[in-house]
């Protein structure tokens, strides 16, 4: 029984020596070998550069193989259609308010406007307004005398114009509500019909306009109308001011 | 939401204030379009307008970018739509005119224009339509010619003895230049010999010239 103890321990302590010396020789050798390759590079570095690339390089071979396939992925893509997205650049409205038709008096006026927005601060804008112009100063004081019929005194405009919008912001009402608003330039050019003419007109003006919501604006807009007319036999410039209120629609 | 936040501001435009901030991996729900500004939804129901240049920088749902055509020099060379307003002379009188054109090529277009002018001796409407020839399309001052009929309504002054209205056919050739300015935008101007076929013995002629402001689509 004591023998056969000994025998296993003995074997065991082999074993161990055996093998421990194994590991030593290894290290020895490994040891040896990084120690020849840094002597090695101390004297020459193109040959420590061979030695020391070379089991490296063999690494790189051996990561860059395709690791073996575990799991084929079966993703199904997903296909997203995207709605079309609506805008809501046009804006179409009415405006009432009053006009300076000069020599004539100030007289109501109505129209109607179409805006186009391009960009953030352009936008194109056609309108069309009308008023009837009333009796100059010559026609109340001489007692009946009539420089026009009632049908010239008909006063019709329409204007193509560029609006830029100069101070965009917030109008606070009260504490709580906040209004996006902008104070807008706006000029261009039309006609104008008038005492039985009609003549090229150049619009020029500001406006303010407060929005509500998203689809509903609130204008207030002045604006000059200039043109050339000879009413009173000799062409000079007529302006004629404007200034009105009006309600418009986003679509 | 891939980028680090997106801001949301009050109204469509830079200069109204960023109310709200949409977080990195958030989702937002793009409700309409003014301009180039988008009302959106967050996931918490707060609105407010992004810019289309910050949500190009978006994801969609199935990874692709959000992307929003704001008009380039690709599309002055091959659109679909254009339209433009002018400003000019016919035969010495103001020209206000407008336009809109279909393009059957990137070279081609089919134009329909409406004019009206003012002048001291007569008022008049011109209504055409025609072709029209664009040379290099892809250059950024590019050159076309013109050709096309229409017709002109013609309202003398009262100040003549006895005015009277009429209409007569016309046909017209020009030349004119197409200048790209930005985004959907560029410059027009052209010069048109108009003949006018009247009823009289000889024809007339009037020219015209305009230049306007026009954009694509």
């Amino acid at each position: 029984m004591e023998s056969r103890i000994r025998l296993l321990l003995l074997s065991a302590v082999a074993l161990w020596a055996c093998s421990g010396c194994a590991v030593w020789h290894r290290l020895h050798r490994h040891s040896s070998s990084a120690a020849s390759a840094s002597s090695s590079a101390a004297s020459s570095s193109t040959a420590s550069g061979g030695t020391s690339s070379g089991p490296e390089s063999g690494g790189d071979d051996q990561s860059s193989s395709p690791p073996p396939v575990v799991v084929v992925p079966q993703v199904q893509r997903r296909t997203i259609t995207v709605p079309k997205i609506k805008s809501n650049n046009l804006e179409l409205g009415a405006y009432y308010g009053i006009i300076s038709i000069q020599d004539f008096g100030a007289q109501p006026v109505e129209g109607l406007r179409l805006d186009y927005h391009i960009t953030e601060d352009f936008f194109f804008e056609g309108s069309y307004g009308r008023a009837t112009a009333g009796e100059t100063s010559f026609e109340l004081l001489s007692g009946g005398i009539q420089l026009l019929s009632n049908a010239e005194r008909r006063f019709t405009y329409y204007n193509l114009s560029l609006g830029y919008n100069v101070l965009p912001g917030e109008t606070f009402i009260g504490h709580k509500l906040a209004m996006t608003s902008a104070l807008y330039l706006i000029g261009g050019i039309g006609s104008v019909q008038f005492a039985g003419d009609q003549n090229f007109a150049v619009n020029f003006g500001a406006g303010y306009r407060i929005l509500p919501t998203d689809w509903l604006a609130l204008h207030i807009d002045v604006q000059d109308l200039v043109f050339r007319t000879d009413i009173f036999t000799v062409y000079r410039l007529q302006n004629n001011l404007q200034a009105t209120l009006g309600l418009s629609v986003y679509f | 939401m891939a980028v680090p936040y997106l801001e949301l501001h009050t109204g469509p435009g830079r200069g109204y204030p960023v109310a709200q901030v949409v977080g990195r991996g958030e989702s937002v729900d793009v409700l309409y379009r003014h301009t180039d500004w988008f009302k959106v939804r967050t996931e918490r129901g707060i609105e407010g307008w992004a810019s289309a240049q910050d949500l190009s920088r978006t994801l969609l749902a199935d990874g692709s970018r959000f992307t929003v055509n704001l008009g380039d020099r690709a599309g002055f060379r091959s659109h679909t739509w254009e339209g433009g307003v002018f400003a000019g002379a016919y035969a010495g009188a103001t020209l206000i005119s407008a336009y809109a054109a279909l393009s059957v090529t990137d070279n081609l277009k089919i134009e329909a224009d409406a004019s009206q002018y003012l002048g001291n001796i007569s008022n008049g409407y011109l209504f055409d339509i025609g072709l029209a020839h664009v040379f290099m399309p892809e250059w950024r001052v590019s050159p076309f010619v013109t050709l096309g009929t229409g017709i002109e309504l013609v309202e003398p002054k009262a100040t003549l003895a006895q005015p009277i209205n009429r209409s007569d056919q016309l046909g017209y050739a020009g030349i004119g230049l197409r200048c790209y300015l930005t985004r959907r935008f560029f410059l027009r101007g052209e010069f048109r010999s108009n003949e006018i076929f009247t009823r009289t013995n000889t024809n007339e002629v009037d020219k015209e010239w305009r230049v306007g402001f026009a954009f694509f689509y």
